[in-house]
């Protein structure tokens, strides 16, 4: 073997090299990139959204919440949206909250008088576990199933008693209608569920 | 030269005293000010997508909403939510009112023992005091819970202040206008001109603002610009704290509120050590 082919050999090793480092690099890149932003649950963005929303209007009062991200398995996060309507103004206006932030704030475009949450609502992970605990094995049959929004509000789901705050959990299956499941988010317990 | 271990260890000794060394020295205490770019087009910022599922199905839900709305009786019967802590504060003065009863049978109880000065009856006086510490605990929690409501509540503050004044041009008005959609106009007098000519500093604005990223809109109107060019600055006002924006009116020019320089600073109302 000659001292160009051994030359050769020695270059494409480097670039084997530094191709495997690249490689690595961008896999130990990856899950810290999943890191950058940390899921929390719908309550913990409330007080910071409340605050910025008695700054906008000093009546504001919270009556909707809904995952700004996708949720995970423990019904948390990475961003959450936080909406207040103030009667004085008679205007709505939306935060959305992630790491401690508010990283939007904006007017919602339509008339949206929707009365005020009440206090003390049970947190977006005691809802979702109230529903796994309930139906867990049910929805575990359907395949493709996806929780693909929570949102909390009080009045138009609950039929029977529209002034109950609640949780709205909706699933989402291919090719089929959407599969929603009401949790009562005072007592934790899961209303009713039907597909839409 | 080449390093030995004693090197090493001595590099290491060295920068593990200098580490010490600065950990104890004294903290300085001062509100850091912070030189703000002024600008003359409005800042984009990054927009993400809010309350999705909301505004995708806005028609539905609204649907939903009328069918819950009362249709009006023509009676009046207008009331406002009632703040929950009000309704407590009437339950904590029935609990002060009689407390004071319990007391001023305490009073009466204790005038008679100066009549009595069997045991039995001194161990009485003992458990009467031991009620009055606790009624005085129950007056403790109490106002610890009205302290806590009035004056435990700070909230985030934003205090726009002017100073200097421009040579060959007038300013009649200054607009601070926030994102929310709220503007303040502060029309000068001739008095709030000459002390900003003398050196005084003048508050424009003092409010409320959103805990967040955001452009405040600042405009000057006067007798050099048919109309006015807005110009913005960004802030990030730090919560439950008063941020600081103080306007400097000496560099305007033909530009306008562009020609501003502004610096911004977070006020720092702790209390010293010692005095909290």
């Amino acid at each position: 073997m000659n001292r160009a082919t051994h030359a050769a050999r020695r270059g494409r090793g480097t670039w084997r090299l530094a191709a495997g480092i690249a490689v690595s690099l961008v896999l130990l890149a990856a899950p810290l990139a999943a890191k950058d932003h940390a899921a929390f649950a719908a309550r913990s963005g409330v007080e910071l959204a409340r605050e910025a929303a008695v700054a906008w209007a000093a009546d504001a009062v919270l009556v909707y919440v809904e995952n700004d991200e996708s949720v995970d398995g423990s019904g948390s996060a990475v961003r959450w949206g936080y909406l207040f309507h103030s009667p004085s103004l008679e205007k709505s206006r939306a935060y959305s909250v992630r790491d401690g932030k508010i990283v939007t704030a904006e007017n919602l475009e339509m008339r949206f008088e929707a009365p005020a949450l009440a206090d003390g609502w049970i947190d977006s992970g005691a809802a979702l576990a109230a529903v796994e605990k309930e139906a867990g094995k049910t929805l575990a049959k359907t395949p493709g199933l996806r929780l693909s929004t929570m949102l909390l509000m009080r009045g138009p789901f609950q039929d029977g008693d529209p002034d109950r705050t609640a949780w709205t959990l909706i699933y989402t299956v291919p090719e089929q209608p959407a599969l929603f499941v009401l949790v009562d988010a005072v007592d934790g317990k899961v209303r009713r569920s039907w597909r839409g | 030269m080449r390093l030995t271990s004693f090197h090493v260890r001595a590099i290491a000794f060295l920068t593990l005293g200098a580490a010490l060394a600065a950990a104890a020295a004294p903290k300085v205490h001062a509100e850091a000010q912070a030189e703000v770019k002024m600008e003359r087009i409005k800042p984009e910022r990054e927009k993400y997508e809010t309350v999705r599922f909301l505004k995708q199905n806005r028609d539905f839900v609204r649907r939903r909403f009328d069918l819950l709305r009362e249709k009006p009786v023509g009676a009046s019967g207008d009331a406002g939510a009632i703040d929950p802590r009000y309704l407590e504060y009437s339950k904590m003065l029935a609990a002060v009112l009689a407390d004071r009863d319990s007391v001023t049978r305490a009073a009466e109880a204790r005038d008679r023992l100066t009549l009595l000065a069997s045991i039995t009856e001194l161990g009485q006086l003992e458990t009467q005091l031991d009620q009055m510490d606790r009624l005085l605990a129950a007056q403790r929690g109490r106002l610890g819970i009205l302290q806590n409501d009035f004056t435990g509540r700070q909230q985030t503050a934003l205090v726009v202040v002017a100073s200097g004044w421009p040579a060959g041009t007038t300013v009649d008005s200054i607009t601070i206008a926030l994102e929310d959609g709220s503007h303040t106009t502060v029309t000068l007098t001739d008095a709030q001109r000459a002390s900003l000519r003398d050196g005084g500093v003048l508050q424009l604005f003092h409010g409320f603002v959103e805990p967040r990223v955001q452009a405040f809109e600042l405009t000057l109107a006067g007798s050099r610009w048919a109309a006015p060019a807005p110009a913005w600055v960004t802030l990030d006002p730090a919560r439950d704290r008063i941020t600081f924006l103080k306007l400097d009116l000496s560099t305007v020019a033909q530009g306008g509120a562009a020609d501003m320089s502004a610096r911004t600073w977070i006020h720092d109302e702790s209390l010293p050590p010692g005095d909290s």
